[in-house]
């Protein structure tokens, strides 16, 4: 009895959660087409310019979905660490460190040489290791020293930005072969079998395979979640950590595990974005994803299906607000106002949440 | 390295210096209060922006400085909003509010004067001080600057005054260290805390004018380009108190002004490692690699009467 209780209550509470999220998301792009108006452009030319770029054509919705892919990675480890009550504000900086793994491994570590598909597997593990070393060590600071992981992430992630660059500027890095001035400051190409490859074997709709690799794993994390005795102990660590430890659970491996796996997500995320978009390495080569997809999981409110839905719809927003700037001439930062209400907005209204939940 | 080499770096040290001092010295002040602004970016870029807009539709810097004040207000009002009345998770609000003002400020500022406009915009008149600005060799190098240099150094020592030797100031200190104790003497917390992320607003628009109108005399598309987060770092490696964060924002100051100045001299440093090396310094900090760190003991939490 008292667990259908429960259960209709959680049931009631996710539905408010859905409804608060899809109104802050609606008011955001309201908020943007009063913005599109007030510039003078005509919105049926804005709304038209948008739709081609999100998903007017095979291509254009196959590259909505390769954004989506990074923003979910990125947004799924930021539900997982969030459940243990970190937040993992370092997906701009793990995005970067597999984006340089991924490289190395795909152009000299070797990888072009091994036989099946593992010339493109390798780099990706590379990738999300290093990612995941990069949130590890957050995890050790938060561990040993008590650091709070928001700020050490966030640290971090501005030196991972920097450290591409320094990749991508020196030849003994990763620069390519310098013949003339005119020698950009970027990778070689990685090679064709470290490419991952697509699931049309075509280039105009160039889905990959990282499509049902991250679903996969979006599923593996939604039943250990919500359904093992890990995703009990970290919603336990995450609640009450004193009285977590009094019933024996082990909260430094705990802490240390999630946040090197939120780590190597978005490693993971670096590696799509690399050998399934890019193909070079190139300075400023996360370009916001990190933090995008940190906003992805926060949209989610701890699910992950959620993650999935506002994962596509920021893929979505982020190519259709391309071809805006380039159609129509709005500039795409109106993509990033509309980001920027959503998460204030979402933020703001967890007061409301907290409320109802508390009964006052 | 030539003498004339060494005035060039003491000043653009000190030049590259002030943004960071002003937005950190206002973000003490609330972090000290208990509220962290990870929007100190954000309003420094929308600081930069009014400042900008302002000095070239008034012909006035200083009108512009005015209007990059006012700018500011609402952006500081929001931050103050949710993480005091609305108790939002302050490091998810300032992440919101920094994107949404580089959004606003980009799209207003293709709005008004298009894409890739380079204008002039009317800056802050120069001033040093006298008797120092006739040192010979140095005298123009360093002290040769931006008379808002010269305000905000003012303004932050009054800060540094008031929050040590007042009641004021004991009150701000408080309402992070002991929030309860102040809602028992009569004092609100809510009061106060509105009143410090005000105050990180003001210091963070005069900082994104100095950026501005004072130094560059243009605005370009997200201009502080990560200058409000080095001032939390370097508010982190001052552990929170006022001399040593004046001191890490001229260290990371002089780090910027090497990535120019090593290479005039021939010295081959990766550029990068100079970039990263104020958040790296701020990361060992944080990670208790450099004494012991005390944050306000309530820092992020909002109060709950």
């Amino acid at each position: 009895m008292t667990t259908m209780a429960i259960n209709l209550w959680q049931q009631a509470r996710l539905q408010t959660a859905i409804w608060i999220s899809l109104a802050a998301v609606l008011f955001a792009i309201l908020v943007g087409l009063v913005l599109v108006a007030s510039m003078g452009v005509p919105l049926t030319d804005a709304i038209s310019a948008f739709a081609e770029g999100a998903w007017g054509s095979p291509y254009a919705i196959a590259a909505s979905v390769n954004r989506a892919l990074a923003l979910g990675l990125v947004g799924v480890g930021f539900v997982l660490a969030n459940r243990a009550n970190l937040t993992n504000v370092g997906g701009e900086g793990q995005i970067a460190l597999g984006g340089i793994a991924a490289t190395a491994m795909s152009l000299y570590g070797g990888a072009s040489h091994l036989p099946g598909p593992l010339p493109f597997i390798v780099p990706m593990i590379a990738a999300a290791l290093a990612g995941g070393a990069w949130g590890g060590i957050a995890g050790v600071l938060k561990a040993k020293v008590g650091t709070n992981e928001v700020i050490s992430t966030l640290l971090m992630s501005f030196i991972a930005v920097w450290l591409v660059y320094w990749c991508v500027q020196s030849e003994s890095l990763l620069r390519q072969p310098m013949h003339n001035t005119a020698t950009l400051p970027e990778s070689l190409e990685i090679p064709e079998v470290t490419k991952i490859p697509l699931l049309t074997g075509d280039y105009s709709m160039p889905l990959h395979w990282g499509l049902p690799i991250a679903l996969v794993l979006a599923v593996i994390v939604a039943i250990v979640l919500d359904k093992t005795v890990f995703g009990l102990r970290l919603r336990a660590v995450g609640l009450n950590p004193v009285a977590a430890r009094r019933a024996g659970i082990a909260i430094v491996p705990s802490i240390l595990l999630v946040l090197f796996l939120a780590g190597a997500l978005g490693g993971l995320a670096g590696a799509f974005m690399l050998q399934g978009d890019q193909y070079s390495l190139k300075a400023r080569f996360s370009s916001g994803y990190g933090f995008d997809g940190l906003v992805v999981g926060l949209l989610a409110r701890g699910s992950v299906p959620g993650v999935i839905a506002s994962a596509l719809l920021f893929g979505f927003l982020r190519s259709g607000g391309i071809n805006m700037e380039l159609a129509a001439g709005i500039p795409s930062a109106i993509v990033m106002v509309i980001q920027g209400v959503i998460i204030v907005t979402l933020a703001g209204a967890a007061f409301w949440m907290e409320r109802k939940r508390s009964g006052k | 390295m030539s003498v004339e080499m060494v005035a060039v770096f003491a000043g653009s040290s000190i030049r590259l210096a002030m943004p960071l001092l002003l937005s950190a010295a206002g973000e003490l002040v609330s972090e000290r209060a208990g509220v962290l602004n990870m929007s100190v970016e954000g309003m420094m870029l929308m600081g930069a922006f009014g400042g900008a807009m302002g000095s070239l539709y008034t012909g006035s810097p200083v009108l512009g400085l005015l209007i990059g004040i006012v700018a500011v207000i609402p952006v500081a009002a929001l931050q103050a909003f949710l993480s005091n009345t609305l108790r939002a998770n302050q490091i998810v609000t300032g992440i919101g509010i920094n994107i949404l003002v580089l959004g606003a400020t980009t799209t207003a500022y293709r709005a008004i004067l298009g894409s890739r406009s380079r204008t002039e915009i009317p800056g802050l008149d120069k001033w040093a001080p006298p008797f120092l600005g006739d040192i010979p060799w140095f005298g123009d190098a360093v002290f040769h600057q931006t008379w808002l240099l010269y305000a905000g150094l003012v303004v932050v020592a009054i800060a540094a005054w008031v929050m040590r030797y007042t009641a004021l100031g004991l009150a701000v200190h408080a309402a992070g260290a002991e929030p309860r104790a102040v809602d028992k003497s009569g004092l609100s917390v809510t009061r106060i805390r509105y009143g410090a992320v005000f105050f990180t607003g003001f210091m963070s628009a005069l900082a994104g004018c100095f950026l501005s109108i004072g130094d560059i005399h243009t605005f370009t598309e997200g201009m502080t380009n990560g200058g409000g987060y080095l001032a939390l770092a370097a508010v982190i490696f001052g552990n929170w108190k006022i001399g040593r964060t004046v001191l890490a924002c001229l260290f990371f100051g002089a780090a910027t002004a090497l990535q120019f100045q090593l290479p005039a001299m021939g010295i081959n440093v990766p550029n990068a490692l100079l970039i990263m090396l104020p958040y790296l310094m701020a990361l060992l900090a944080v990670g208790g690699l450099v004494g012991r760190q005390s944050a306000p003991a309530y820092l992020t939490q909002a109060f709950v009467r």
